[in-house]
């Protein structure tokens, strides 16, 4: 099942195109990673296929029900540098629990369900213990693992993370390659990450979405596949 | 207590006490939008908006509310034109704000006097009227802050993560900005346009440095709100000081004795880790 569709997608910033006619399916049930140099526009990728963005012209679509009939729920966790407000007044528990809002709605009252949601992503990711610690005390690496924590108790069916992996160690690297993995292979749901280092992840993945900076005709990216399965075509 | 034995401080206390809940709350989230100086620009239009009903022969509180509500919506549009400059819109609204005031004031020099109450606050300043807009706003704001408070926390923490996972960030953003227009409006008679903000961003700044999590924080915030108006307004009247002016002096008092007692608790804490940390035995090589 096709979870995202773009065609011919053109975006730029200013007057600077640096997507042009980019053409992209990205299916459910894969662990995809977009890799690609400085200003490949790997995040702008992102940003476009959740809809933060809107094109300059082509079509994008992202399936928002899965073939049951079912709600397509996406977490998102952006680049820790860009969304982090370290003196946000929170304990970890309480910014972890708030991935579980949407669920929930304005009134609903946190079941026993939604609390063991809670404790298991701290637990995957090695934070329950610091649950009760605020945000802003938390070095770079930790922050970032709970909100990956905070993205993984919305138990979403997509997982978006744009270099999760910033601020974290080799051991916590490969630590979460195999979190991210289980949530594919077990649970079935779909991971979509943008990462520089492919070398690392490259067993764990089904895909990779390679964008690439043509320098001679300006700021444009192509597209290239690792793996075989038909996904859109070169710019 | 005597004062309270007078109808215009009843009235003050009981305005200050409406405000001291949804200002300091409202602080707390304008502070983690980095929104602080939003308040000081809508004060400022506010007051304009105060001129232009004295000068169209409209109640003035009304023409003032209604104005900062417009300004408030004027500045979020602008936020979105000025995605980098995010200060400018706020500038901008300031400047115009004020330039409208200080023209309308000039046209009709009769108003100048009502105006050192808007501009310093004034506890015989609160009407009834006012007293029931202030009292409307905070049901308001109340109502706002429970209800909405999961995609408020969200909207606070990131407003992407909040917009992908299902919140309607563009229109909470316009409410909000909406109902930070009611409320500075609502506190200006009793603190006035120059120190409206006082109210808002210093319980909310003493709160974000001192409350151990997000609802603790608001707890703190409304506690200090209000043991600063009300010890204020007390103080204003026995040493018959402007209680805009007093109110904000003892709030800077209670955030400097917040930072002077983080800093001891700091000290003490490196202080027992170097106590506790085992001595290092080295071996130093001459050769």
């Amino acid at each position: 099942m096709i979870l995202s569709s773009m065609r011919d997608v053109v975006f730029g910033y200013g007057d600077r195109t640096v997507i042009q006619n980019l053409s992209l399916d990205i299916h459910t049930g894969q662990f995809i990673a977009i890799s690609g140099p400085n200003g490949a526009a790997k995040s702008t990728l992102l940003k476009l296929m959740l809809g933060l963005t809107k094109p300059w012209s082509g079509t994008i679509e992202m399936n928002r029900v899965s073939e049951d009939g079912s709600p397509i729920t996406v977490g998102y966790v952006p680049q820790l540098v860009a969304s982090f407000n370290a003196g946000f007044p929170s304990k970890v528990i309480e910014l972890v629990r708030s991935g579980r809002y949407h669920r929930l709605g304005l009134f609903k009252r946190f079941a026993a369900s939604d609390h063991e949601a809670v404790k298991q992503s701290l637990m995957e990711v090695g934070m329950w213990k610091y649950r009760n610690h605020k945000i802003g005390e938390l070095s770079g690496g930790q922050k970032q693992r709970v909100c990956i924590a905070r993205a993984l108790a919305q138990e979403p069916e997509a997982l978006i993370l744009d270099e999760p992996t910033t601020g974290l160690d080799e051991a916590s690297r490969k630590e979460l390659y195999e979190l991210l993995d289980r949530y594919v292979k077990q649970r079935g749901k779909t991971v979509i990450m943008v990462t520089h280092a492919l070398e690392e992840i490259d067993p764990y993945l089904d895909r990779v979405v390679h964008l690439e900076r043509k320098e001679d005709t300006g700021w444009r990216c192509s597209v290239t596949n690792s793996c075989s399965v038909p996904f859109g075509q070169e710019a | 207590m005597a004062m309270l034995g007078y109808e215009f401080m009843q009235r003050a206390f009981w305005a200050g006490g409406l405000i001291g809940v949804i200002a300091p709350i409202l602080g707390v989230y304008l502070m983690l939008r980095r929104q602080v100086l939003m308040a000081d620009t809508l004060s400022h239009v506010s007051l304009a908006g105060v001129a232009l009903g004295s000068f169209l022969h409209l109640n003035p509180t009304i023409s003032g509310f209604v104005v900062a509500i417009i300004g408030a919506l004027v500045i979020e549009q602008l936020r979105r034109v000025y995605r980098t400059y995010t200060e400018v819109p706020v500038a901008i609204i300031m400047t115009s704000g004020l330039a409208v005031a200080v023209v309308l004031m000039s046209v009709n020099p009769h108003l100048n006097k009502s105006f050192s109450s808007y501009l310093f606050g004034s506890i015989v300043a609160v009407s009834d009227t006012q007293l029931a807009l202030i009292a409307i706003v905070a049901a308001l704001g109340l109502v706002f802050f429970v209800a909405l408070r999961r995609p408020l926390y969200n909207f606070a923490f990131d407003e992407e993560t909040a917009a992908i996972s299902g919140t309607r960030v563009s229109l909470l953003s316009f409410s909000f900005a909406v109902f930070t227009g009611m409320t500075v409006a609502a506190s200006m008679p009793i603190v006035g346009v120059l120190l409206v903000s006082a109210l808002i961003v210093l319980p909310a700044s003493i709160a974000l440095r001192i409350a151990p999590g997000f609802i603790a924080a608001m707890g703190v915030a409304v506690i200090t709100g209000w043991v600063g108006i009300f010890s204020g307004l007390t103080a204003s009247y026995y040493l018959n000081s402007p209680p805009g002016g007093t109110i904000a002096l003892i709030l800077l008092g209670f955030l400097l004795i917040a930072v002077f007692i983080q800093k001891l608790l700091q000290l003490r804490n490196r202080r027992s880790v170097q106590i506790n940390k085992p001595k290092v035995r080295g071996v130093i090589n001459h050769d």
